[in-house]
């Protein structure tokens, strides 16, 4: 027996200080109180206005830091998301972390050819059947757009494609209000009913404000119908350091955390209390190509920072990882993944996309969604830390094997090594072996592995008075769209 | 010829003060206004561009040079003849009706600007008929549609359509750009070309005036 004895039960790490982390809170108070932000919105405007906001000039508003802190004392620290059977698998607090997918890439990489093509509404459904059989995707996003729907109600095909193809739960993306609506029938009818839906959400909105500091109609719309319905909304920034944020890393931050706090003020005014998931894909201008970089080591760094203060917020916070700017699943995109899948895991973020994206989030590849899936994996054993019990520690079993003795067939190496991280990919055979089996690169064993999964893997299905209640709500949006021109390609 | 070395210096590093005195000094020593841009100016730019491929500056060191350009063009352009004017290639630029997305357009601006261009922004969220209202103003020879987002960039086609309509499709070229469009997408909607970042755009754009034969 002993007393006072601390134990680091699980690895870690933060990069900012708790003093840093009030530091910048408080400059992304003083932007929202000097700069402000504009909203195009009407009925976000008179809650604004009511709650005593200043009006620059129409649209233009400046936030008191004071709107800010009761948001913030609103807002639920922890949001669970259930799988479409109800199971509570994904409970965004603290430190937890889950992992999934990114969504709406134009293109896929095809598993079958390699051809990088556009997604469609059937390669949508492959992936979800993928990330339903795949261990370490906690959620999914679509992974890719449905370029052969109609456009304007190709948003609730692709939820469609989702929710047909996995239990596990959804993040999903909507072109409006009216999508949000269908998709959230949809989702209903497959929980039986959008009181079950909101008491035990399975869905969760992502939408976003468009850097630097504006709230579009469009985005706000979808912000407080979430809020009215308690739906939990990812309403995430991205801020692009150098072009659409300041180029310093605090600078990038300060924009980012005052884009979500000002949508929180907004969420909060509509429904006190209604679930908000902080967080952002925040990363640098590539200043030789001008693409916004998903590969970057600053992406880690700073989706690392903005955990920091998502947890200094008390929110679920929504970081990025096991993504790549290379346009295949080669050297490039496993250091870019592995990076990112690391830091994110160590930061303690909670709902962590964007795995298998490629070419900066253009295109979307199954064999990434492994590799990365893999690599978290790893990463989970990482976090594990080292257990100090009496049974770790192991004195008796270093007495009994002795000097010169080993530990192979002890009891003790039985009961511990299966904790070990299990490659199933990772390949770890002598030469001989390795070129017997002829199974040569990782690519390869990736490639295969998709394959295999998406021959044997069959997710648990909706039942039949669902697929007729979505087939009624997606006939309904059909013929409610007409052949109206939205979005294209 | 004139000794543009100084000049170019001050281009390639990007100094608008010393553009401007240089520019200066060289009208002042009775070059002809044509002459300091096509000669000095925009080769100078052209050197800025190879560093920029070799990797040698970057786009911030990029933008730097052409604002300094364009400010010292800004100074010699209403020193230019009517006909002189006419010559340098006006474009205009948007981002689609319901998209407020503009950083790549921004950059693609000031590109162009960098290049010799005469540009004109429309911002963002820009109505069908604002750009046709625009083009009747203008008279570029180029407009540039940008949108990041699938469900605008249906308004690509709709404002083409509107050039097409009010009859002003003819006497100029489109291009696009932006994240979800494509050269298949362009083709599809009837624009001349996709630019996919924006260094491709300024060669576009040189490329278009070579055909309107401008």
């Amino acid at each position: 027996m002993r007393s006072n004895y601390q134990v680091q039960a699980t690895v870690g790490l933060s990069v900012l200080s708790q003093d840093q982390r009030e530091e910048l809170h408080l400059a992304a108070i003083h932007c929202l109180e000097n700069t402000g932000c504009k909203v195009d919105e009407p009925e976000a405007l008179e809650l604004l206005r009511e709650a005593g906001v200043h009006e620059v000039s129409p649209g233009h508003v400046l936030i008191p830091g004071s709107l800010v802190e009761e948001a913030l004392r609103r807002a639920p620290p922890a949001v669970t998301l259930h799988t479409r059977l109800g199971d509570p698998t994904v409970r965004l607090e603290g430190h937890r972390v889950y992992f999934g997918t990114g969504s709406d890439c134009p293109y896929i990489l095809d598993p079958d050819t390699g051809e990088r093509r556009r997604f469609t509404w059937d390669d949508v459904g492959a992936a979800m059947r993928l990330c339903d059989a795949l261990e370490n995707m906690d959620f999914v996003m679509s992974l890719g757009l449905v370029s052969d729907a109609p456009p304007a109600v190709s948003d609730r095909r692709q939820f469609e494609a989702m929710l047909l193809n996995t239990v596990k739960p959804i993040v999903f993306t909507a072109h409006d209000r009216a999508g949000m609506r269908d998709i959230m029938a949809m989702a209903a009818a497959a929980r039986g009913g959008p009181e079950v839906l909101e008491r035990e959400p399975s869905i969760c909105l992502y939408a976003e404000p468009s850097t630097p500091l504006q709230h579009t109609r469009t985005a706000v719309e979808k912000l407080l119908e979430a809020a009215d319905h308690r739906l939990p909304v990812i309403y995430t920034p991205c801020p692009i350091a150098g072009a659409t944020a300041p180029a310093s890393p605090a600078g990038c931050l300060v924009v980012g955390i005052a884009e979500n706090l000002s949508g929180l003020v907004m969420h909060q005014l509509k429904r006190p209390g209604a679930p908000f998931i902080f967080g952002g894909v925040i990363s640098i201008m590539d200043m030789r190509t001008s693409i916004l970089s998903y590969g970057a080591p600053e992406l880690s760094l700073f989706s690392a920072a903005l955990t920091d203060m998502a947890h200094y917020y008390r929110l679920p916070m929504f970081s990025t990882a096991g993504c790549s700017d290379s346009k295949l699943v080669d050297e490039q995109a496993a250091i870019e993944a592995t990076m990112s899948v690391l830091m994110a895991a160590l930061s303690g973020a909670n709902l962590i996309h964007d795995t298998g994206f490629l070419e900066a989030a253009i295109c979307g590849s199954m064999e990434m969604v492994v590799l990365s899936d893999e690599v978290i994996a790893a990463a989970k054993r990482i976090l594990g830390g080292v257990p100090m019990g009496e049974d770790d520690l192991a004195l008796d079993v270093i007495k009994e094997v002795g000097p010169g003795g080993d530990f192979l067939a002890h009891e003790h190496t039985r009961r511990h090594f299966r904790r070990n991280f299990r490659p199933r990919l990772i390949d770890r055979r002598n030469y001989e072996a390795w070129a017997k089996r002829g199974e040569g690169r990782m690519s390869d064993r990736l490639n295969a592995r998709v394959k295999e999964i998406l021959a044997e893997h069959r997710p648990e299905p909706v039942s039949a008075e669902a697929k007729r209640e979505i087939e009624t709500i997606l006939g309904r949006a059909g013929k409610a769209a007409g052949s109206q021109g939205v979005g294209g390609g | 010829m004139f000794d543009s070395v100084a000049l170019s210096a001050a281009v390639v590093a990007g100094d608008p003060d010393k553009v401007k005195a240089e520019t200066a000094s060289l009208l002042e020593a009775g070059v002809p206004p044509k002459d300091i841009i096509e000669q000095g100016l925009i080769p100078a730019m052209d050197v800025v561009g190879e560093k920029f491929q070799e990797g040698e500056v970057f786009i911030p060191d990029l933008l730097f040079s052409a604002r300094a350009m364009s400010e010292a063009l800004a100074t010699l352009r209403p020193l230019l003849s009517e006909e002189e004017t006419a010559a340098s290639g006006r474009v205009v630029l948007g981002t689609v009706k319901g998209d407020v997305h503009d950083i790549g357009k921004k950059l693609v601006g000031m590109m162009l600007e960098g290049a010799g261009f005469e540009v004109t922004d429309l911002g963002t969220d820009v109505a069908p008929s604002a750009f046709v209202e625009a083009v009747k103003e203008k008279r570029p020879h180029i407009v540039g549609l940008s949108a990041l987002l699938t469900t605008t960039m249906g308004q690509m086609k709709n404002t083409i359509d509107a050039l097409v309509e009010s009859g002003l499709r003819d006497d100029l070229k489109v291009m696009i750009g932006g994240a979800a469009v494509s050269e298949e997408y362009a083709t599809q909607i009837g624009a001349d070309a996709h630019g996919p970042d924006a260094t491709v755009a300024v060669e576009l754009a040189r490329k278009f005036m070579a055909e309107l034969g401008a």
